[in-house]
């Protein structure tokens, strides 16, 4: 396993190199750039598994690849220079995300040639050569070994969205979906490279992982009472940390910058799946569990994680409740899905945040490409309400798509619940003495309600019922192209919770937590990016209702109860022959969630308000100010020049007087300071 | 080591070898003034100027000039050191070997219909050879008489045109101004003579650090500022400039362009000779009380804002160039205006990098003029509109020399003028003068773009404002004007030696 690593670079080029060939001669190719992209994510994942493997003999690979550049200026904490560079980090968490990347960028390659190419969508080397580029730059983003470096994949990630939302840029919706991600997520990113670069002032270097790493330095500041900038190291800390927290909130589509996410369902549905599950969106949570040694300095700054989270998880839940379109129920179910991930980061359970990062790409990626295999069914309906009574039509598309909403909601014992529950459990364990961690607890344990209901809406609605439009009645044919990818996603759905069995490990004494071991650096680890590190870090005390296993079953109780009977209202409302919408009875609430809580159009206001006018005052000052004073300098020059001008009378005579005049000139200044005429 | 030692005298081989050219073409107008065989002459002409060219160029490489403790061949002087071969010496006989090879080359075309063919050459080796003098000669009477056989001819290209009013007309106020000028400039001579009895300008720094002049300071500041007084004729600075916007537009342009470039790049020789060498400027300043770099600083700043200033506005194309012309040589005199008692090599030598520079950029736009002189256009902005769509490769090789005037970058002006910038901004540590002459740098070439880009929308974005035949294609004009667009793009991965050679030279000169 030696010789793995030096082909770590190939995981990242191979879609690269796809996204090249897709742009050149996509149009050419026989189904135009979907075989190199399909060719390139399969290298992508092979290697991606072979890493997975060196990692679990225990090797680990912590490589400065190029040097960009370097400075010389000392900084805060007294760091003599300081390098950018490119370099690779692949530990054990690394490893895992890429092969979760490259395993939904391969299954929705292959999903897209059902659903692109079969569907006759024109562009389709531009459609290719994005994905390439979008998977190309996560996967540089995931094992990127320094801050800078991961943030500029991460405005990649972020441009790479922006082109596939808007591939329809001929409707009118498209492109105004894409600016409006770029634009909020790009709102986010500039508090995330003020964060980037307050960290390389303060600490002279921007890596991850080593003894030079950032997060050790900053350990070493905290302990040594430093104070930085005028601030103790602890709130030094806070404050940077919290400012690169504001890209993770852009990209994960956190509140207040969550307004992004449901336009972008204008995107084709596969790179809706591609963003949700293991891209963009995942992009945020990853990064904080790729520096979570930086947050876990600083409680302050994880209870905001934490109570932002559970807050969301509960917000976007109960959004999701009466949305119409299937892609919006799940765009709403993303949002509350990525709350989850923060709380469990929050209160300091780091496996649990990337075991449920892990299962929610699976059963997201499937929910997305189960919704574009109903789409293709419903002859490109996305209402619900038109829907209706495809179980018997579509097995496949139905019962892979079941996999992913018992997933989705929790039930036991499909891979959601197994994360969630965890999360919820290591909230729990520390609001019990946490006020502000409780609360949290508390919106997260209340989303368990909702999200059950959403989901199981979405479900009797889609599929069960007499169909209630003709397309239901007589569904479009699906390809092996697109039924693959669903059984496949279907089955790690199901199972992908065994990865790490807490609960029961907890209750019967059972050593089988393996994600827990894998992140805590039992096969291969890079020093300090362990669970058990962080944990010494993490300051939250813990504790039980009255011993370990009866918290465990209290919680999973709790959290399954809950998940049930959301499902169980769903079951009562919606699965019969003939639905009909309960929305009016929800009053006001109802029409406030219908209008997301009016975020929209408070940000709006806000940019029509505030930012509007002042953007209007600065261009009022640009217009006389500025440009008066450049313009008053070009008519002085012309003025000037025309002055210049008549000097040359063309008259020799004049030139021989102004000659000397002009030598006589300069003989007496230099004659007068120099004392000739003495 | 060379196995056989040359005599010393053969060192002045680039300027002899001008010297025969001129003299054969002379004897050849002599026998059959009106011979109209242009392949011959300008043939003769240009092989003269490249194989100047050719043999300086070697010497450059084979060392002579270079110190001996660079491992150079050494210094040579010749007459007693009358004159002097040096890195300087080749370096400038170089630049106006190639000017002289561009303006015979594109002359072919341009003189297609000229009576007088013989005398035209003959006349342009001729001030080559005075100039290629001046690069070497290191007294002020070999100073002086070397200025004159590049000015006499001078005059008389101007006028060449002799059906032409206004040829004839900027000759003669050419010739008038020039005459003050070398009244002045000799008169200076003469004073400097008097305060220190000597010419040989080594001797004259001899004589001011031993001390011989005290009490004749007032004396010895008057005739350096009159020697100024002769470079600024000799390079187009204010106020000797008058003559240079009249006698641009009147001569042939390619004529304009010889003395634009060559005639220019050889008026400063001599000045940074006499005044590195003649004139060292901490016992210099003891003795006149002033330092002569600030005669330079107020010259620079002076000739930079009136050259722009007045360009900014011209609706003649040649009469923009003959300003912007100027301009540049308030740029170069930053080279002079630079330099410190302890050093300066470096601004010095980025002005000879952009006099280099200027030889192939001021030299090719001056040719294009010459080519819509040759196409009969007209001479305004306006008459150049879309020229572009009926020659796009001289018109792409104009938009070139236009940018490298203006010093954008990737064109070799841009290096040039960044490093007389650098260089500025260096010597403004010792005298804060300096940084009112960078910033003048910097608001006259913004100022400069403004009438460059001017030109190159007219050729480019404008419509033609009349329909025009088609254009001919006159080879020689088209070969200089290319040889000089490409020289101006590759000078930039050339630049190195470039560099070197020109801060060598420099620093042997300061140091």
């Amino acid at each position: 396993m030696e010789g793995a690593f030096s082909y770590a670079p190939a995981i990242a080029a191979f879609p690269l190199v796809a996204f090249v060939v897709a742009l050149t001669f996509g149009k050419w190719l026989p189904k135009k750039g979907a075989i190199p992209g399909i060719a390139a994510t399969a290298g992508s994942l092979l290697f991606s598994l072979w890493m997975l493997a060196a990692v679990a003999s225990g090797e680990v690979y912590h490589e400065t690849l190029y040097e960009w550049t370097a400075g010389a200026a000392a900084s805060e904490v007294g760091t003599e220079g300081i390098d950018f560079t490119f370099g690779i980090l692949i530990d054990p968490l690394a490893a895992l995300m890429l092969v979760i990347v490259s395993l939904v960028a391969f299954l929705v390659h292959v999903f897209s040639l059902g659903y692109m190419n079969a569907e006759g969508e024109t562009g389709l080397p531009r459609y290719y050569a994005g994905l390439g580029l979008f998977t190309f730059s996560m996967l540089a983003f995931v094992y990127a070994d320094n801050l800078l470096m991961a943030f500029i994949f991460f405005e990649l990630v972020g441009l790479c969205s922006y082109l596939l939302i808007g591939f329809w840029f001929r409707t009118r919706s498209a492109p105004s979906a894409a600016k409006k991600a770029f634009l909020v997520t790009r709102f986010g990113d500039y508090f995330f490279l003020i964060g980037v670069v307050a960290i390389a002032a303060t600490f002279g270097t921007v890596a991850f992982a080593g003894d030079d790493s950032f997060v050790a330095a900053a350990e070493t500041a905290i302990n040594d009472g430093d104070t930085l900038f005028g601030f103790d190291a602890q709130t030094w800390v806070t404050i940077t940390g919290l400012l690169v927290l504001g890209g993770v909130l852009g990209k994960s589509a956190q509140f207040p910058f969550h307004t992004w996410l449901p336009d972008a369902m204008e995107g084709p549905t596969t790179v809706s799946a591609l963003i949700h599950a293991a891209t963009m969106v995942a992009a945020g949570v990853y990064l904080v569990a790729r520096m979570f040694g930086y947050y876990a300095l600083s409680p302050t700054t994880l209870a905001i994680i934490a109570f932002v989270g559970g807050f969301t998880a509960l917000f976007a839940a109960t959004m999701g409740v009466v949305k119409d379109d299937i892609k919006q129920v799940l765009a709403y179910s993303t949002i509350s899905q990525y709350g989850y991930m923060m709380l469990g980061l929050g209160v300091g359970g780091y496996v649990a945040g990337v075991f449920h990062l892990m299962n929610h790409a699976f059963f997201k990626a499937l929910l997305f490409l189960g919704a574009g295999a109903v789409i293709i069914l419903m002859h490109h309906e996305q209402d619900m309400w038109k829907m209706g009574g495809l179980k018997d039509k579509a097995p496949v598309t139905y019962y892979t798509f079941l996999a992913g909403a018992l997933a989705l909601a929790g039930i036991i014992p499909f891979s959601g619940f197994w994360s969630k529950d965890e999360i919820l459990y290591d909230a729990m364990i520390v609001g019990l003495e946490e006020p502000v961690i409780l609360a949290a607890y508390a919106m997260g344990l209340a989303a368990v309600f909702f999200t059950g209901f959403y989901t199981f809406r979405m479900v009797f609605l889609t599929f069960h019922g007499e169909p209630r439009s003709e397309a239901a009645e007589d569904p479009h044919s699906i390809g092996w192209a697109v039924k693959a990818p669903l059984i496949t996603l279907g089955v790690l759905a199901l199972v992908a919770g065994v990865a790490n069995l807490a609960p029961v490990a907890k209750i019967v004494g059972a050593d089988i937590t393996f994600l827990e071991h894998w992140l805590d650096g039992e096969y291969g680890a890079v020093e300090g990016l362990t669970y058990s590190a962080y944990g010494e870090l993490v300051a939250y005390e813990t504790g039980v209702i009255g011993s370990e296993q009866l918290t465990v079953l209290i919680a999973a109780g709790l959290s399954l109860l809950l998940a049930f009977s959301g499902a169980g209202l769903a079951w009562k409302l919606y699965n019969v022959p003939e639905p009909v919408p309960y929305k009016d009875r929800l009053g006001t609430v109802g029409d406030a969630a219908e209008a997301n809580y009016y975020q929209d159009e408070y940000q709006v206001w806000l940019a029509n308000g505030l930012t509007r006018p002042v953007a209007r005052a600065a261009d009022r000052f640009d217009q006389t100010v500025i440009d008066g004073t450049v313009n008053g300098v070009s008519t002085a020059s012309l003025f000037g020049s025309s002055w210049m001008k008549r000097l040359q009378t063309g008259i020799v005579t004049n030139y021989a007087a102004l000659l000397v005049a002009g030598f006589i000139g300069l003989l007496l200044v230099l004659g007068l300071y120099g004392g000739w005429f003495l | 080591m060379a196995v056989f030692e040359l005599p010393g005298w053969t060192a002045l081989a680039p300027a002899l070898i001008l010297a025969v050219t001129g003299l054969v073409l002379f004897v050849f107008d002599s026998i059959s003034p009106n011979s109209t065989n242009r392949s011959l002459l300008a043939g003769t002409a240009a092989g003269g100027a490249l194989v100047s060219l050719a043999v300086a160029v070697w010497f450059t490489f084979a060392g002579v000039g270079t110190p001996t403790v660079d491992g150079g061949l050494g210094e040579i002087s010749i007459l007693g050191g009358q004159l002097v071969v040096d890195q300087l010496a080749l370096y400038f006989m170089i630049v106006v070997a190639i000017v002289t090879a561009l303006i015979t080359v594109a002359s072919y075309d341009y003189l297609v219909d000229h009576t007088y063919q013989a005398e035209y050459y003959s006349l342009i080796i001729l001030a080559a050879t005075g100039m290629s003098l001046m690069a070497a000669a290191n007294s002020l009477v070999t100073i002086f008489i070397a200025l004159e056989l590049a000015s006499l001819p001078s005059y008389a290209l101007v006028a060449i045109l002799k059906d032409n009013r206004g040829s004839v007309e900027a000759g003669l106020k050419y010739f008038l101004i020039g005459a003050l000028s070398s009244a002045i400039f000799v008169y200076g001579i003469s004073l400097v003579y008097g305060a220190t009895g000597h010419l040989q300008l080594e001797n004259i720094a001899a004589v001011i650090s031993g001390g011989d002049v005290d009490g004749y300071g007032g004396l010895l500041g008057l005739g350096i500022l009159m020697l100024i007084g002769g470079f600024a004729f000799k390079t187009a600075s204010v106020p000797f400039h008058f003559w240079a916007p009249e006698a641009y537009e009147g001569a042939p342009a390619p004529v304009s362009a010889f003395l634009s470039s060559a005639s220019k790049a050889a008026g400063f020789v001599i000045a940074f000779r006499v005044f590195t060498t003649a004139f060292p400027l901490g016992e210099t300043t003891a003795l006149i009380g002033v330092e002569w770099t600030h005669a330079f600083i107020i010259l620079a700043i002076v000739t930079m804002t009136v050259g722009n200033f007045a360009a900014a506005t011209q609706d003649n194309v040649k009469r923009m160039l003959a300003y912007s012309s100027i301009g540049h040589a308030g740029y170069a005199l930053i080279g002079l205006a630079g330099l410190t008692a302890d050093g300066g090599e470096f601004v010095m030598g980025a002005a000879m990098m952009h006099l280099l520079v200027y030889g192939f950029m001021n030299t090719g736009a001056f040719l294009f003029v010459g080519l819509a002189e040759r196409w009969e256009v007209g001479r305004t902005f306006e008459d150049y509109n879309g020229l572009s769509t009926q020659a796009p490769v001289a018109c792409a090789a104009m938009a070139v020399f236009l940018f490298s005037l203006a010093g954008i970058p990737p064109f070799g002006g841009f290096f040039s003028k960044f490093f007389l910038f650098m260089g500025a901004i260096e010597a403004s540590a010792e005298t804060t003068a300096m940084l009112a002459v960078a910033a003048a740098l910097v608001v006259n070439s913004a100022l400069s773009l403004y009438y460059y880009s001017r030109l190159v929308k007219a050729l480019w974005i404008e419509e033609p404002s009349t329909t025009r035949d088609r254009l001919a294609q006159p080879t020689g004009l088209y070969a200089a004007i290319i040889v000089a667009a490409v020289m101006t793009v590759v000078i930039l991965p050339g630049f190195g030696p470039v560099v070197d050679t020109a801060l060598e030279a420099a620093t042997a000169i300061v140091g």
